[in-house]
């Protein structure tokens, strides 16, 4: 599968927009570690190698577990993740897959507000919606994600 | 969330076997590397914490790289695996969800491009063995080792 373009050079200002809104996430003040959890479940989602790649390689330099990672699509019957991670999860999943599941119900709102301020959750919404945007530029044009080298299987 | 019964004391006879049928395709000849790849892929499809927690461990020991396991959700958009893999793979999605595939022909044309007939009947036990384990865990909800109060990683 090769790229498809590349987007970043074809339309700099778009991708720049992005950016920045992706900048302001990055500063808001919700915790590294949980960004990075909310990023790696929405591409998982997505499927979305290159983000995938990026954002594994990212969590790991920080600190975060192996195992923390590699359970993460099953969040929901591990007791890995804290509850304001796992309400963020949540809110993820709904916001991820909002046309075939009909939006967040009430009680994953309620459940989000129990541990995220309003700002707070604002703050989620919008690093929810720039991972998706991310997960579709990539999907979309097929970037190819480092080290995508021709496959060699472990032992 | 509390575990609801142990499927191992509760009904040894009926679990005696799964284990040796799980014994069975681990001597099937299918490779390792491939097995795990195939039980992390139904496991993460089913969101099942124990068994993504046993086949990720089972799998480092054996050699796989982290890359390859963070990025499986996304293998169709990623070069880290082989054709014979992502044939496996696919076969593994089209069963796992066979309820919404019906196990296309295509997906069992390109498994047969790679596999033996023979290959390809182990290939499916070992499919309908992992979404067996997945059920059982899932369904009483057994607990992963290190299952413990959740510390999110440094900020």
């Amino acid at each position: 599968m090769s790229q498809r373009l590349n987007a970043f050079q074809v339309a700099p200002g778009a991708i720049d927009a992005v950016l920045k809104t992706q900048i302001y996430v990055n500063e808001c003040g919700l915790e590294h570690s949980l960004l990075e959890l909310v990023k790696m479940r929405a591409s998982q989602i997505n499927g979305c190698a290159y983000c995938l790649h990026m954002h594994a390689a990212d969590a790991r330099k920080a600190g975060e577990s192996e195992a923390r990672l590699y359970l993460l699509d099953a969040w929901h019957e591990s007791g890995l993740y804290s509850p304001r991670e796992r309400a963020a999860l949540a809110w993820t999943e709904a916001l991820t897959r909002v046309s075939s599941e009909g939006g967040p119900s009430d009680a994953t709102f309620a459940e989000l507000r129990a541990h995220f301020s309003e700002k707070e959750a604002v703050d989620l919404t919008v690093a929810i919606g720039a991972i998706n945007t991310w997960n579709r530029i990539n999907v979309g044009f097929r970037t190819r994600h480092p080290a995508d080298k021709p496959a060699k299987a472990a032992a | 969330m509390s575990k609801r019964l142990n499927p191992y004391t509760t009904a040894p006879d009926a679990m005696k076997p799964m284990m040796a049928l799980e014994e069975s395709i681990a001597n099937s000849g299918l490779e390792h590397s491939l097995i795990e790849l195939v039980k992390m892929r139904a496991s993460q499809i089913n969101g099942c914490a124990y068994c993504l927690h046993m086949h990720s461990a089972d799998a480092r020991k054996a050699g796989e790289s982290e890359a390859r396991l963070y990025l499986l959700n996304a293998w169709h958009e990623s070069e880290l695996y082989t054709p014979r893999e992502r044939a496996a793979l696919a076969w593994t999605e089209a069963l796992t969800l066979v309820s919404q595939t019906h196990a296309p022909d295509t997906d069992y044309e390109e498994a047969l491009r790679h596999f033996s007939p023979e290959e390809l009947v182990k290939l499916t036990l070992l499919i309908g063995a992992i979404n067996v384990w997945n059920r059982i865990a899932i369904g009483f909800r057994s607990h992963h080792p290190n299952d413990r109060a959740p510390k999110a990683a440094a900020a």
